[in-house]
């Protein structure tokens, strides 16, 4: 047993965290805290990039407890998911995946090409717009957290739909910063 | 009324509302794990001390490091309540404290700001100390 080769490979790649479990909002306060700490004060001690990095993190693992199908079946705000932080050219990037439900995919896939698809002005009046409006029934947060994202990426939004088996998809999601 | 005293967590802010010398307060850092629970005693509380205010005039800090994006809704909410009492003549002054650093936090209060007519939004930064 040796995890050596594993976290080698791991350095090699730039990846500064790799998680894949159960997750909680404790673990946003926690894991959360520590990668914001790294950052700041890590080679660039980059404050603002910290704060980014970290804003990412808590949306993703927030969209993990709330919509991952896979839950504890004691505590039922804890779901499972994995979440992956890496710099590669200077970029940091945060990939999120959990299990879904594949009939929410078509929604969730047409809503994420829209914003996509979307300049960084258009996401700003589409933000704005979104935070005024009434909280939708399926939604449990503000239904603005996508878009929150897209806003500081610098690239446009990847992501990806893999089949699980007959009713399950598995949603990936990659922001980079 | 008694004064609203909700101390900080890791990821909830600090709220100070004093009705007697009309100073509110909220400050910290807003990802709360339920957004709503958290802010329904502010907005409670907000919504019966407008209704008793008179010719008081009224200063609220918001001094906020970071906050997610169901918190943004809720705070989007309660500029709107105050908003909606500045439309009946209340005085209210609002002040957006930002860290001279964090350029995150003015932008957020520059696009809050584009958002609100009526309440008197000021962004204040605050220098580093050393």
């Amino acid at each position: 047993m040796n995890l050596y080769d594993y976290k080698q490979e791991l350095d090699q790649e730039g990846i500064l965290l790799s998680f894949s479990g159960p997750m909680t909002h404790e673990m946003i306060e926690g894991v959360g805290r520590a990668i914001r700490v790294k950052i700041e004060g890590g080679e660039d001690g980059d404050k603002k990039a910290a704060l980014k990095v970290f804003s990412i993190f808590v949306e993703q693992v927030e969209n993990v407890i709330r919509y991952s199908v896979e839950k504890d079946h004691v505590d039922s705000n804890m779901s499972f998911g994995i979440i992956v932080i890496g710099k590669k050219d200077g970029h940091f990037y945060i990939i999120g995946g959990n299990k879904i439900e594949t009939e929410k995919q078509q929604t969730l896939e047409s809503y994420l090409e829209q914003l996509a698809a979307m300049n960084k002005d258009e996401l700003k009046v589409f933000y704005k717009k979104r935070r005024r409006a009434e909280r939708s029934g399926d939604s449990k947060g503000a239904g603005i957290g996508f878009i929150e994202m897209a806003r500081k990426s610098s690239q446009p939004l990847e992501f990806n739909f893999q089949k699980v088996d007959d009713i399950h998809s598995f949603f990936t999601i990659k922001i980079t910063i | 009324m008694q004064t609203l005293e909700i101390s900080a967590t890791k990821s909830s802010p600090a709220v100070h509302f004093d009705a007697q010398s009309n100073t509110l307060s909220i400050m910290g850092e807003s990802y709360p794990e339920n957004t709503a629970q958290f802010y329904e005693p502010v907005f409670e509380w907000l919504e019966e001390y407008i209704d008793s205010l008179q010719e008081q005039h009224v200063t609220f800090n918001m001094e906020l490091i970071y906050f997610n994006s169901s918190s943004s809704k809720a705070l989007m909410d309660i500029f709107d309540i105050l908003e909606e009492a500045c439309d009946e003549d209340k005085k209210i002054v609002l002040n957006w404290i930002y860290d001279e650093d964090n350029d995150a936090a003015l932008e957020y209060g520059e696009e809050f700001a584009e958002d609100i007519e009526s309440l008197t939004f000021n962004l204040v930064e605050k220098p580093l100390a050393d």
